[in-house]
């Protein structure tokens, strides 16, 4: 070995043990509080986006808009949900995390926020969202009224159908529960399989059913306490849910469980499958020629007196509290909150989601129109299971939910294995 | 020379010992990796004895390493015993066998997930050869899942280890063997007293690949079943995985590596004690 590259290996190895110094311990204590910045670094805001299909070109369209006005650049980071889920909470606390996310509104932000993680987004919404809903703006605060999140588009969720389908069945779109299950033995007992999911890869699927049955036999306030805790699922409301659950389980499709999200769109739009609870996001995954045919009902009622609510996913924009460019993440999100980020965004988006923003212009189908009405008249409207419960929780929720479709008997069993995760989660974090 | 011992030395320390420590402390806190940590003492390995999703995963873990590792050893020691002869034609066996190495886990376990559908090539060759009654959902039922994903993992150990056996056996002294013939031996006689005890290195080391193996599969039931249906295929390494990144309980799964960890050391020490005594012996 030359003197030469020693020399080199010794300055490697001091370097190594350096950073061992500096880099000290994994931190286990809390966030702390954001130094106060009062210029913007330099460089690209950075965007970190979970969005990587229609969504994403609606992203870039606002993105390139920005950058026109000359205020700043931004850099799009775009990774798969999965990924991008896993690690969200590893940038967040990370000593020069990226700028600004897309996320989940409601308790999904609110996780991170308790702990100091977020930008206080507050004087955005002074400045900017004045014409937004006040609904919108109690899902972006915290428990202290802060608002920590700026929502971009919501979307919602509906029975999907072939409308060539159904009329070759000769069905029509049921609304009441009992309608829904006498339409569901008309349909097998013509050889299609009334409703399909694709759970083999996509449990959390279940969770839709959960959800709205939930919001109509026990209401949104119950749902939403029950996820937030305050409830056991280990009860008897939640038993009304799994009864019902235990309704439709002979009409689903029988290899549901190994079934994966291909394959169940692809038995819905080749007919094998009549039925399918999904969010708008099925539209796109429906090949283009068929798109037309594509049609949605409500979530049958099944108690009248419960007043109806609607699952409305809202997905937008939080930013970092170490962020280094404060001025430049507030100016882009109230660009992207404007009524022309708006209007960019879901021209961008295919017609699968709506946006948050009244004075908004979008182009809308009838799917969209159909679907935008349906939120309007809810009395209420919830996000989804991860995001009203904290996405920690989706996995014994999954685990539970596939067990009883593959196991009905075995209720009381899931019911307490399920109570038992979700308390232990909450108590481990 | 002390820079040449100071450089892998440190390497070690950052990527190895470093984080093992740090793995070992991060088991007495409850932490989800975004609020300040609280310790909890022994309470995560308190919970582990009663967690019935982990006493799944630990079974299926023992019933892994048992049939993973035992069949993969079994059917790559006869296939290697079956193609060591230089024979016409048996390159093109011994390379299709190793074939499957070629492929990743996951391009694996893409392969076999498309074989197992409900709708896939396994159910349809039963039911064109009249065996209805036989398809199955095979990742999706619980009392199925475990083995189709092991039946995807020999598919690609089994060329391995036949490799590794085929190398030991071409290292034998043909001397030995042509002697026993001359003896009169039987063929199982050749076998059993003349070829295994001189495999006995190349055992040990097959067996100690196919343990550590066994401990670190992960990926393709992560691919596969993801531990599913209902947590019915976990194993310690999914079971981990998923409650420190699906759970955000960094503690709790800091507990269960270190359980991998001890378990993983046992099978060494065990392994090296052994090596190590025999050694002294011969």
């Amino acid at each position: 070995m030359t003197r030469k590259s020693q020399h080199w290996l010794a300055v490697t190895g001091l370097a190594l043990a350096a950073t061992v110094a500096l880099a000290g311990c994994v931190s286990t204590g809390g966030a702390g509080s954001s130094a106060a910045v009062t210029k913007d670094a330099a460089g690209p805001l950075v965007l970190q986006s979970r969005f990587t299909g229609a969504e994403k070109s609606g992203l870039e369209a606002v993105i390139k808009a920005f950058d026109k006005k000359g205020e700043g650049k931004v850099q799009l980071n775009s990774l798969p949900t999965t990924t991008f889920d896993t690690q969200l909470p590893s940038y967040l606390t990370s000593k020069n995390p990226p700028d600004v996310y897309t996320w989940y509104a409601g308790q999904a932000t609110r996780d991170f926020a308790d702990q100091g993680l977020l930008l206080n987004l507050s004087d955005v919404w002074k400045k900017s969202l004045g014409n937004y809903s006040s609904a919108l703006k109690t899902l972006s605060s915290t428990s202290s009224g802060e608002q920590v999140f700026v929502p971009s588009d919501y979307y919602w969720w509906g029975v999907y159908y072939s409308k060539s389908e159904f009329k070759k069945l000769g069905i029509t779109p049921p609304k009441t529960w009992n309608d829904f299950l006498t339409d569901s033995a008309k349909i097998k007992a013509q050889g299609v399989t009334p409703i399909t999911m694709g759970l083999s890869d996509n449990s959390w699927l279940a969770a839709a059913w959960f959800d709205y049955l939930d919001l109509r036999i026990n209401g949104a306030k119950y749902h939403l306490a029950l996820l937030a805790g305050k409830h056991s699922y280990d009860s008897a409301p939640v038993r009304k849910v799994f009864a019902a659950m235990k309704q439709i389980l002979p009409d689903l499709s029988p290899s549901i469980l190994g079934t994966s999200y291909n394959q169940s769109i692809s038995d819905l739009s080749t007919g094998n499958a009549a039925m399918y609870l999904a969010g708008a996001f099925i539209e796109t995954a429906v090949p283009t020629a068929e798109r037309k045919d594509l049609g949605f009902f409500q979530f049958p009622i099944i108690d009248p007196s419960v007043p109806v609510s609607e699952e409305a996913p809202t997905d937008g924009f939080m930013v970092s509290a170490k962020t280094t460019r404060p001025t430049l993440a507030k100016e882009f999100l109230e660009f992207a909150a404007s009524a022309k980020g708006q209007s960019l965004l879901l021209n961008g988006e295919d017609g699968i989601s709506l946006a948050v923003n009244p004075s908004a212009t979008q182009t809308m189908d009838a799917l969209s129109t159909q679907g935008k009405n349906m939120l309007q008249s809810a009395s209420q409207v919830t996000q989804f299971f991860n995001r009203d419960a904290g996405d920690a929780q989706q996995t014994p929720a999954d685990t539970a939910l596939t067990q009883f479709i593959a196991e009905p008997n075995n209720l009381d069993a899931i019911l307490k294995a399920w109570q038992a995760s979700a308390v232990k989660l909450r108590a481990g974090s | 020379m002390f820079v040449l011992v100071l450089v892998p030395f440190v390497i070690e320390a950052v990527g190895v010992f470093w984080p093992a420590i740090q793995g070992v402390m991060l088991s007495v806190l409850n932490w989800n990796g975004i609020a300040p940590a609280k310790a909890v003492g022994l309470g995560n390995y308190v919970s582990l004895a009663s967690d019935p999703i982990f006493i799944t995963a630990l079974k299926n873990t023992a019933i892994w390493i048992v049939l993973f590792g035992g069949l993969s050893f079994v059917g790559g020691l006869g296939i290697a015993l079956l193609f060591q002869s230089e024979r016409r034609g048996v390159g093109i066996y011994r390379t299709a066998l190793f074939l499957p190495i070629v492929f990743s886990l996951v391009v694996t376990a893409l392969i076999w997930d498309t074989f197992f559908q409900p709708t896939g090539i396994l159910n349809g060759l039963l039911n064109a050869v009249g065996l209805h009654s036989w398809t199955h959902e095979w990742l999706a039922d619980p009392s199925t899942a475990l083995y189709a994903i092991i039946v995807a993992a020999l598919w690609r150990e089994i060329g391995y280890v036949m490799v590794l056996f085929i190398a030991g056996l071409k290292a034998l002294d043909p001397a030995i063997a042509e002697a026993a013939k001359m003896d009169g031996c039987t063929r199982w006689q050749q076998f059993r007293y003349i070829t295994f005890p001189q495999l006995r290195s190349v055992n040990l080391v097959i067996l100690s690949v196919l343990v550590i193996d066994s401990l670190r599969s992960f990926d393709i039931v992560w691919a596969m079943t993801a531990g599913g249906p209902f947590n019915s295929t976990q194993l310690l390494s999914t079971y981990m995985y998923s409650t420190a990144f699906q759970g955000r309980q960094l503690g709790y799964a800091s507990a269960i590596a270190v359980v991998i960890f001890v378990l993983a050391l046992g099978v060494i020490i065990t392994y090296l004690v052994r090596a190590l005594s025999e050694e002294k012996e011969s």
